[in-house]
């Protein structure tokens, strides 16, 4: 039988359980399941592989009798072929040739390598109980993902950030309310003044009409109308001190929520931006956030001002006569439906406007820093056309949605005009039939709150609009705020002192589960160790720093650092002692100095002056006209490739970090900047881990291992001497940097000459 | 940089092996074995441009268009392109819906009934200016509706605003 609570990504299938329990053999144990969820055909249907500790069982309605059996003994090769969009579990046994037994998509790829390695390795001999361990891991790893959203959880069983907060947007977005609690307060106390102070004019009216002006009664005529116009003194001027609170508390809550989707945006990892653009980032704390600090305002206050309102006209309508006001309440059945459809019909289109938009954004974003690309290649007009295409789709969906939105308020305004004319037709004859029962005051009066009344109803009407629109700008800064930011499990642990030890175990990682980009690195570099890092484009060099800085860190296996998997140690205390110089150095719109000083913010003058001086950029940085005052322009505008890069080694210099890692750093410089570099990096590096991605060999030369990666494997490893005696890879690739260095110092001297 | 092998016509005749192993026999003789088709623009120009790769992932040749192959040849390209490839096709959504962010889409799809989700909606369905969209789901998987005019109102209704 096959327990129930076995090791499965979903429960087996009934079938399969009752098919491959009566399989077992004698002393059988199975120990893991794997449900797929395509048949070897390609199509969406039931699969499953049942691993025991003896054999593989794969259930597909496509192997003869429903099964295929694959005893591990047997096993020459399992591997999982990757495809696009899906993935075959192929196994050969000894002597015959290899056979899809399992096809799935991407789902339980991990898995299935998992059950491949398993296989193989226990037909080599390997330990069932320390095999079986590694799967378990692969599966725990597989529990790191929310079960519930899919969100990857920085630490298997985590709580998922988005999952477990159940409360609604409101409450989200109340912590940048509630500060200007306060003020808003004060503001509503002053709103229902002046609407309670609007009300009163009618009612005057109604006095006039009826009474003064019949009774041709002067002095009251002048008594009411100077009541009427300290009634609008007080009412306008306490409107305008509402008017200013209020602009203060707006502003105070969107800033409030740019610096939070900020401060995110920072601490998100890097992940997060390989998927989303910058420009769809800067729309949300720029754009949405306005839209949704609007929306805020308009409920917690014009709401509840024009709901107040509103019941106040209803009561004083319904005190003065019953019937009128039943009539003026005729077309709001129609304005609530109305409502009710409009708002269906418009959210999608605020949906569309917010993605054309995005899209605009994105182009801004990624065109205007390229803008001497586009100049070299003469590709303005084609910037142009391409912007222009993209604002077009936005225009598009915004007419859509100026269509819908100036419709609908024309339509309400037109139902309550209706309800107007009802008044006056019923109303008019009620007056000229019994004027004992309706004045013409009253009337007037009636006709003046009708009016009134509107408002609320068209505001109300209309709430949904707004409620669409900022909908849309909440949820999407809800993606910013609420995304999973870099997992720092070892908040609080501390680095105090690296001695620099850097050991790789089995480390596998694949950016989007297609491609592996790093297969089982297994590497010790010892404290002090300089290596060099070699390999063609694409090899998987920088992915490897990138998983030593923790840029990405859902890896299969471990990094330790002194002995200590950095997965637990606080992120920020671990990354500042790390020296990190990029082969593009980013420079910020700032002055040198404080581009030195952004690895030390605290440091003083003369720290920066001399880490300039161990960089080699002193020289240049002093024959500046404004010397360490010199502003950049965007992305370090202003200085060549080389004094930018001598600027990032200054601030990898002041930072004193105990781990080096550069990432090509001389790659794009001239053999004489590249000397000054050079001679920076040996000054940097020395009693420190240096690990080096270089392709010259004028930088490998200085190493004391040499790493040789391919295609996301370690292929070889070891000294420059030993590598070069073993005539593998390395050597070639130094083979034909020599040919290339020797080309490139002719071509050089040519120039010289 | 020698100079690309472009196959066209009847310049190569082009066989299966196992499984997603092709051979190659040009017309000038060259043989080129256990090569594999992979599409150079599996989005925009399914049928155009499949590079065949040795077991090194080194390119041997370029077939420009499928359809100018001799129908043997062709087909036996196509056989293994459509193993490779898994990109449902969408033909109905039977159900969308949204919460925390996260879409979930019951499907119907060319290779049977689906259902999957979608962790970032804003980046995950891309829309192409002929009408096909593209979607990756939270496992990295791919579909493709064909056209959005080919969908029934209900489907188109219910995606709509996510497009």
């Amino acid at each position: 039988m096959i327990p129930e609570d076995i090791l499965s990504t979903a429960p087996l299938p009934e079938r399969f359980a009752s098919q491959a329990a009566a399989m077992l053999l004698e002393g059988e144990t199975p120990l893991f399941t794997i449900v797929g969820d395509l048949d070897l055909k390609g199509r969406y249907n039931e699969s499953a592989l049942v691993v025991t500790d003896r054999r593989t069982l794969a259930f597909d309605q496509y192997h003869a009798g429903g099964v295929y059996v694959a005893e591990h003994a047997q096993v020459d090769k399992a591997f999982v072929k990757r495809m696009y969009g899906n993935a075959v579990l192929r196994v050969a046994l000894r002597g015959e040739a290899p056979r899809d037994i399992f096809r799935f998509t991407y789902s339980v790829a991990s898995l299935c390598d998992a059950a491949a390695l398993f296989a193989e390795n226990i037909a080599g001999g390997g330990d069932v109980r320390q095999e079986f361990d590694i799967v378990k891991a692969t599966f725990d790893k597989k529990k790191s993902f929310c079960p519930k959203c899919g969100r990857a959880l920085g630490q298997q069983g985590a709580a998922c950030i988005s999952c477990t907060s159940k409360s609604t947007l409101v409450r989200k977005f109340a912590k940048y309310v509630r500060p200007q609690l306060k003020l808003m307060v004060l503001c509503l106390a002053l709103s229902l003044v002046t609407t309670a102070m609007a009300l009163a004019p009618p009612y005057v009216t109604k006095t006039l009409v009826d009474t003064v002006i019949p009774n041709k009664d002067l002095n009251a005529l002048l008594m009411l109308v100077a009541i009427l116009l300290s009634v609008y003194i007080v009412q306008y001027t306490i409107g305008a001190v509402r008017g200013y609170f209020m602009r203060i508390a707006g502003d105070r809550i969107v800033a409030g929520l740019r610096n939070d989707i900020y401060e995110k945006a920072q601490y998100l990892p890097l992940s997060f931006y390989d998927k989303t653009s910058t420009g769809s980032v800067i729309s949300r704390v720029s754009g949405d956030t306005s839209t949704l600090q609007a929306f805020m305002l308009r409920i917690t206050q014009e709401a509840i001002i024009q709901f107040f309102l509103m019941i106040g006209i209803i009561v004083i309508m319904f005190l003065m006569n019953w019937k009128l006001t039943l009539l003026s309440l005729t077309p709001i059945p129609l304005v609530v439906l109305g409502a009710r459809y409009f708002g269906k019909r418009i959210a999608p289109v605020y949906r569309k406007i917010w993605r054309r938009w995005a899209a605009v954004s994105s182009i801004l974003t990624d065109t205007l820093p390229g803008v001497r690309v586009i100049k070299s290649f003469t590709g303005e007009q084609r910037s142009a056309e391409k912007f222009e295409s993209y604002n077009n789709e936005w225009l598009i969906e915004d007419r859509k949605a100026a269509k819908l939105s100036n419709i609908f308020p024309s339509a309400v305004t037109f139902f309550v005009t209706c309800g107007s004319l009802l008044i006056w037709g019923f109303g008019g004859k009620w007056v000229i039939q019994s004027p004992q029962n309706i004045s013409v005051g009253m009337l007037v009066s009636f006709i003046s709150y009708a009016a009134m009344f509107y408002g609320p109803v068209n505001f109300f009407a209309t709430l949904n609009d707004t409620y669409q629109n900022s909908l849309t700008s909440a949820q999407r800064i809800l993606d910013v705020i609420d995304a999973e930011p870099e997992a720092d499990f070892g908040k609080g642990n501390l680095v105090k002192k690296v001695k620099g030890k850097i050991e790789f175990r089995n480390v596998n990682f694949s950016f989007d589960r297609i491609k592996k980009a790093l297969t089982n690195i297994n590497l010790v570099i010892e404290p002090g160790d300089i290596v060099g890092i070699v390999g063609t484009t694409g090899s998987g060099k920088s992915t490897l720093v990138n998983l030593i800085m923790r840029f990405y860190d859902a890896y299969e296996g471990e990094i330790l650092v002194d002995g200590v998997n950095i997965k637990e140690l606080d992120l920020e205390s671990y990354r500042s002692k790390i020296g990190y110089v990029q082969q593009e150095p980013i420079m910020f719109k700032d002055t040198v100095f404080r581009n030195i000083a952004f690895s030390l913010p605290d440091a003083d003058v003369e720290q920066v002056i001399h880490a300039a001086d161990v960089a080699n950029a002193h020289s240049f940085i002093a024959r500046l006209p404004d010397g360490y005052d010199t502003m950049l322009g965007e992305r370090g505008v202003g200085l060549s490739g080389g004094e930018r890069q001598r600027l990032s080694i200054a601030r990898a210099v002041l930072k004193n970090p105990s781990l080096l890692i550069f990432d090509e750093a001389t790659a794009a410089v001239d053999s004489e900047t590249e000397h000054l570099i050079q001679q920076a990096i040996e000054r940097l590096i020395s009693g420190r881990t240096t690990l080096m991605i270089a392709h010259r060999l004028s930088t490998l030369r200085k190493a004391n291992k040499i790493v040789v990666v391919d295609k996301g494997e370690i292929v070889e490893f070891g000294s420059h001497d030993e590598l070069m005696a073993l005539k593998g890879k390395y050597f070639k690739l130094i083979e034909i940097q020599s040919m290339s260095e020797k080309i490139r110092a002719g071509k050089e001297a040519e120039r010289f000459e | 940089m020698s100079e690309r092998t472009y196959i066209e016509y009847d310049n190569a005749r082009i066989t299966r092996l196992d499984g997603l192993a092709l051979r190659v026999e040009m017309y000038d003789g060259r043989v080129f074995e256990n090569v594999e088709a992979r599409r150079l623009f599996p989005i925009t120009g399914a049928s155009r441009y499949i590079t065949l790769l040795d077991e090194d992932g080194v390119e041997q040749a370029v077939i420009r268009n499928l359809k100018n192959l001799e129908p043997d040849s062709r087909k036996a390209v196509e056989e293994t392109l459509a193993q490779y490839y898994l990109v449902p096709k969408i033909t109905r959504v039977l159900a969308c819906t949204e919460k925390y962010g996260k879409l979930t889409l019951k499907v119907e799809t060319d290779i049977g009934e689906h259902r999957f989700e979608i962790k970032h909606v804003n980046t995950d369905i891309k829309v192409l200016f002929d009408g096909r969209v593209f979607i990756t789901d939270s496992s990295d998987n791919r579909y493709e509706i064909p056209g959005l005019r080919k969908l029934d109102k209900k489907s188109l209704a219910l995606l709509s605003p996510y497009l």
